[in-house]
């Protein structure tokens, strides 16, 4: 019995981290629950059942092979040996037939692992894909609430689990197939030999229960005191010019010390509790079980000829009956990994934050641009109010500048009228119809939003202006760079429009990338324009372009625009000065000068300012 | 086998244990012998109809004893040599962590954090892996190899075991060969697991941009194609991993066959009896793990091998700290006088400081104010000591500081950075972090000061909740304010704070200035920060650009100055009436 190799796993697999497991690591699930999670989750392998159908059919097939193989060489030992009667040619005739037999037997072995694995892992990335659809119809309220380290950690980690979870019913498969087909041989030599065997099949049973009990507890221990030990690694490092300024290095080492000792602890009791309860134990059953057996023999012998093949084949049956045994004590460990993993696959696939909905029977086309606000009522959890009786109306080609505070409702203007946030009370009508009354596609090609920060994709930077659109061809990507002169420093790349944009588009100032986001509106050719004018400090260079390019894209389009400096919406036909949700003054730049209210103070400053 | 050698302190510290390990092992592979031969001797001697009952319960006794030793032995050979990797495991992340803990600001601006974790994690593990799979394999390829092949030999017939044993090797050389096709495999697989993870991280941190493009359905279609490729790639990784049990299977059973035929001709010649044949087979399963773990063997000693020169090369890195020319502990204090006339960070050849020369009297306090980039950091970083090689001197009551100990140095110096760390504790143990023994009035005396208190209050636990993923989430603000709490606790002689107040409101700002100022008479104070009226009631205002002080004096000099100071003063007063105030340009 070659068992050593299933040990490895005891040291290696279980050292693979995840940080944001420890809080799930010590908190333990009602069976009742776990057993819903595995349900569902083996529902994920469905779709791909003809993969596991023929892996369960190979590995059943296997199992018989190998109840073949020592029958072959049974009937060669009590046919020819004992009599002495094998012709070389016999004797060859039963070692090519072995070797056959081989052949097969590792062609099914291959089948059989590889079906499954790719089964397997197209479950998982199919897990993968489901998540990741998900996640893109939930609103901007779950990725508020949610780090985003979290979320990818979901789809990519957890996922992985499945894995392995799929692994454990593969090793009780396959251990099943291997302990029936061993009996019924067994059972066809000498029944009474078999009832024997199986009479340990209760206490098999017993210790993997135990086993898996004890061992869970002791594995969950394990797990906890590992990512307890590597968040404090973590931590430490990150936070390292903290614990010198404050010359804690002392204290934080002690206690690194004391989780390094405790994992060490718990590592060593994983190792005890598997020394003494997998494979050691499942041997020395079976070594029990195979003096019994031939005890038994040895009294048949007695007053019954027993032939020496039949010992041999009957020994065999009873190896390979206790053997998959400590396989399927090893792979327990991960059904709880998977069951963990699961619930929190399941967390996400069950949210209900789901992006705002249009009526289902929306249907119209965005012609002429004009947007009203009627009474708008807007908050985000419900309780606190951010936005209150907003009513406004823009034109078709008007700009309507916003100004106000942090805080004073300005931004969330804009997340409701793009659908990131449902609003309750009140409706915004484009073209006199209710937003709602737009199928979402229709809304997302007329109406273009200029975001404060501007997100880069990996990739180049026409695939930046063109994200996934297929439609929209170089010539239109170059004309909107040109539009927005965002041309001048792009031609100075390397490769122009195929120059590489790495994570985050690090190697562009704030105000480059900033055109690169004007031309990515400017190239869909929207109705209406929705722009959230960046506070950040950009390099007086770009400053300048930015200014042009904003007047640029406003030309022809209705436009929302909150504003940081006043002359960007100067000339902008309504200005609306917010005030903590409501409006507090409404009007035409001259018309709120001559208010001498909020927006003349602020006009008096930036005079002040631009002299 | 060098990778045995360069962890000889270890097996040298532990050698009783693996010792013992060894010598359980040998038990463990003796015993083993036990059941093929006695197996083979019980059907010799039934089929000649020989076998008495006393020669049966003696034989069954042999194999129960035999049984029991194998339990024992194995429960022993187990706890000792994996027990030894874990320890090794352990003391080698030891060594790690003390050594970052006296790594300098150059190490960790080297490695970064995911690099250093990497190191302790998977390095570690492979290390861990020589001294747990690579002895055992080890030794139990001579072990038990040995022994099986010398009973073959004496229980059974030498010429058999010679020829059956051929195909053997061929075991150790598959072993081997599909072990690097499947490390190179893996390597790809996590490639690709990689991309995966970028492109999720990617639409998570765009999602915004992407539903305002509608572009939902595409973004799901990229990963898709991902996700194919992905698939493409792991398959290889399942072809190859699927290969091991069929080829093991095919090199078994040729030996098998060898036997059959070689073994069967023996028997018939009467050479050897079914019996010995019988026991021959078994011997050869018995075999099969042993060449396995050869071939396994050169994978992990490989591995092991680089892990361990990467650890190594970690831990033989140097912190430039300048070393101390006293052992005095005693915190510096007195007035500050700060004169570096040229500063370049490792590997870079710009100058990132020059000419920066100011003196502040105790309990003075001076303004550091510029673009971001300008080197306002860089100025308290060199007072830190995260760098000592500078051409100049700063002194604090008349001493280099580069003289003194580190201890005496920073004990003086309560810091509050700009990016604001906070250890994932409670609320308490993060404010007293430099002063373990403070009691909770001390505590919240501090954070009244800071102005958090009260935020504190209102949390679910009050002082004892917990910040961090597993916490309570707390604002830039909040913070920020804890930071300063944390800071001030040691009533240090020098208060540095940096940009520390860009996520407060102007209205809470004022109030923690004040307070501090009151409460830190006769104390020096830094203030860097972006907004204009953190530093407005400063004794000194150093404005830096490009690493060199561009102008200076109080706030109604340089007011009076009209240059970038007097401009930006102009502009923060706008934007503090638009909104746009309390944003520092990196927090967002």
């Amino acid at each position: 019995m070659a068992q050593k190799p299933t040990n490895k796993t005891v040291s290696t697999k279980k050292s693979a981290t995840n940080d944001d497991q420890q809080s799930i690591w010590s908190q333990s699930i009602p069976v009742k629950e776990q057993s819903q999670i595995i349900k569902r989750m083996l529902k994920f392998s469905l779709p791909f059942k003809g993969l596991f159908i023929s892996a369960i059919l190979t590995s059943a097939a296997l199992a018989i092979v190998n109840i073949l193989l020592p029958k072959l060489l049974q009937v060669f030992m009590d046919k020819y040996l004992t009599v002495r009667t094998g012709t070389t040619r016999v004797i060859l005739g039963f070692a090519a037939l072995y070797l056959m037999g081989t052949i097969l037997k590792a062609i099914l072995q291959f089948t059989s692992n590889y079906t499954y694995s790719v089964g397997a892992e197209k479950s998982l990335e199919s897990v993968r894909e489901q998540l990741f659809r998900k996640l893109h119809t939930l609103g901007m309220r779950y990725f508020d609430l949610t780090p985003a380290g979290s979320i990818v950690s979901r789809v990519t980690n957890d996922t992985m689990t499945i894995m392995d979870f799929l692994q454990v019913f593969a090793s009780i498969l396959t251990g099943t197939f291997a302990i029936v087909s061993a009996f019924i041989a067994m059972h066809a030599l000498n029944a009474r030999g078999s009832w024997l065997v199986l009479a340990f099949l209760p206490l098999l049973l017993l210790a993997i229960w135990y086993y898996a009990k004890y061992s869970s507890w002791v594995y969950r221990k394990m797990r906890e005191k590992l990512s307890e030990l590597n968040i404090k690694l973590n931590e430490s490092i990150e936070g390292m010019s903290i614990i010198r300024q404050f010359r804690q290095e002392k204290r934080i080492s002690q206690e690194f010390e004391k989780t390094n000792g405790e994992y060490l602890a718990t590592r060593k009791a994983m190792i005890r509790t598997n020394s003494l309860l997998l494979s050691s134990l499942i041997n020395l059953l079976y070594a029990l079980a195979l003096t019994l057996v031939l005890g038994q023999f040895g009294l048949l012998s007695q007053h019954q000829f027993v032939e020496a093949g039949v010992i041999y084949a009957f020994t065999t049956y009873v190896a390979n009956f206790f053997n998959p045994m400590s396989d399927m004590m090893d792979s327990l460990s991960a059904l709880q990994d998977g069951v963990v993993a699961g619930k929190r696959i399941f967390r996400i696939l069950d949210d209900d934050h789901l992006t705002p909905q249009q009526h289902p029977d929306a249907a119209g086309t965005i012609e002429t641009g004009e947007i009203e606000f009627r009474h708008v009522s807007f908050s985000y959890d419900g309780q606190h109010e951010i936005l209150h009786d907003v009513s406004f109306v823009a034109k078709p080609g008007e700009t309507v500048g916003i100004v106000g505070h942090t805080g004073s409702g300005k931004s969330s203007i804009i997340n409701i009228m793009m659908r990131f946030y449902e609003f309750y009370q009140g409706q915004i009508l484009i073209d006199g119809r209710d937003i709602k009354d737009y199928p979402m596609p229709e809304l997302r090609r007329k109406m273009g939003l200029v975001l404060q920060d501007s997100f880069m994709f990996y990739g180049d930077v026409a695939s930046n202006i063109r994200l996934f659109n297929p439609k929209i061809t170089d010539a239109e990507i170059e004309a909107a760079a040109e539009f927005v002169q965002a041309d001048t420093f792009i031609n100075q790349l390397t490769n122009r429009y195929h120059a590489r944009v790495i994570e985050g588009g690090t190697q562009f100032s704030s105000g480059q990338r900033q055109l690169i986001s004007f031309a990515r509106t400017v190239v869909t050719n929207p109705k209406i324009l929705v722009l959230d004018e960046a506070t950040a400090n950009i390099d007086t260079e770009t400053e300048s372009l930015i200014q042009e390019g904003l007047r640029r894209i406003r030309r022809g389009r209705t436009t929302i625009a909150i504003a940081h400096r006043l002359s960007t919406i100067k000339d902008a036909e309504q200005i609306i000065v917010l005030d903590a949700g409501k409006i507090v003054e409404h009007g035409t730049h001259d018309q709120l000068l001559a208010q001498h209210g909020r927006y003349y103070q602020l006009y008096q400053l930036q005079q002040g300012q631009t002299e | 086998m060098g990778i045995f050698k360069k962890l000889g302190w270890f097996f040298q510290a532990e050698k009783k244990r693996y010792l013992w390990g060894l010598f359980f092992l040998l038990m463990a592979d003796l015993a083993g012998l036990v059941p093929p031969r006695v197996i083979g001797i019980l059907a010799d001697k039934m089929g000649a109809k020989q076998l008495t009952l006393t020669t049966l319960f003696s034989w069954l006794g042999f194999l129960l004893l035999a049984a029991i030793v194998q339990y024992l032995s194995r429960f022993g050979w187990r706890n000792m040599i994996w027990g030894g990797a874990a320890t090794l495991e352990r003391e080698l992340r030891t060594q790690l962590f003390s050594h970052f803990l006296k790594m300098d600001a150059t190490f960790f601006q080297r490695h970064r954090t995911g690099d250093l974790m990497a190191h302790a994690t998977n390095d570690l593990n492979a290390v861990q892996n020589v001294a747990g799979a690579g002895i055992l394999t080890f030794a139990d390829s001579i072990l038990t190899g040995g022994t099986t092949i010398v009973a073959m030999l004496i229980f059974v017939d030498w010429r058999l075991t010679v020829v059956a044993l051929l195909p053997m090797p061929l075991l150790a050389v598959m072993a081997r060969v599909l072990g690097k096709h499947l490390h190179s495999a893996f390597s790809e697989s996590q490639a690709a697991f990689s991309r995966l993870n970028d492109k999720t991280q990617e639409s998570v941190s765009g999602v915004k941009v992407i539903k305002t493009f509608g572009q939902e359905n595409e973004d799901v279609a990229d990963f898709e194609q991902i996700v194919a490729k992905t698939i493409t790639i792991n398959k290889k990784v399942y072809r190859i991993d699927s290969l091991f049990d069929p080829i093991t299977t095919l090199i078994i059973g040729l030996t098998y066959a060898i036997t059959i035929a070689y073994g069967g001709h023996l028997v018939v010649t009467q050479a050897i009896t079914l019996g010995q044949l019988i026991s021959f087979v078994a011997y050869i399963g018995a075999l099969v793990w042993p060449m396995f773990a050869i071939g396994r063997l050169f994978n992990v000693i490989e591995r092991g091998n680089a892990s361990y020169d990467r650890v190594q090369a970690l831990l033989g890195e140097r912190s430039e700290t300048v070393m101390a020319k006293t052992t005095t502990k005693q915190p510096l204090h007195g007035d500050l006088d700060y004169q570096v006339t040229a500063f370049k960070y490792p590997d870079d050849q710009r100058l990132a400081l020059q000419n920066i020369h100011f003196e502040l009297k105790q309990g003075q306090t001076l303004g550091l104010v510029g673009r971001v980039g300008a080197g306002k950091t860089t100025i308290i970083k060199l007072l830190l000591r995260e760098f000592d090689h500078y051409q100049g001197k700063i002194t604090i009551g008349g001493r280099d500081i580069r003289d003194e100990t580190l201890d005496s140095v920073l004990a003086g110096i309560g810091y509050v950075p700009q990016e604001n760390f906070l250890f994932s504790t409670n609320i308490r143990d993060n404010i007293r972090f430099a002063a373990m023994t403070k009691s909770q009035a001390e505590v919240e005396a501090a954070a009244k000061e800071s102005a958090i208190h009260d935020d504190i209050l209102n949390f679910s636990s009050q002082y004892d909740t917990l910040v961090g993923e597993k916490g309570v989430s707390l604002s830039g603000g909040q913070k920020q304010r804890l930071s300063i709490a944390r800071a001030i606790m040691t009533l240090p002689e020098i208060l540095i704070l940096d940009d520390a107040l860009s996520a407060v409101d102007a209205k809470t700002e004022t109030e923690i200035l004040t307070d501090l100022k009151q409460d830190r008479d006769h104390k020096t104070t830094i203030i860097a920060a972006h907004r204009l009226s953190s530093v407005a009631n400063a004794d000194e205002i150093l404005v830096i650009d490009d690493g060199q002080i561009v102008e200076r004096g109080n706030h109604q000099q340089l007011l009076a100055n009209d240059g970038w100071y007097a401009e930006m003063w102009r502009k923060q007063q706008i934007e503090s009436q638009l909104g746009g105030e309390s944003r520092g340009p990196e927090t967002n």
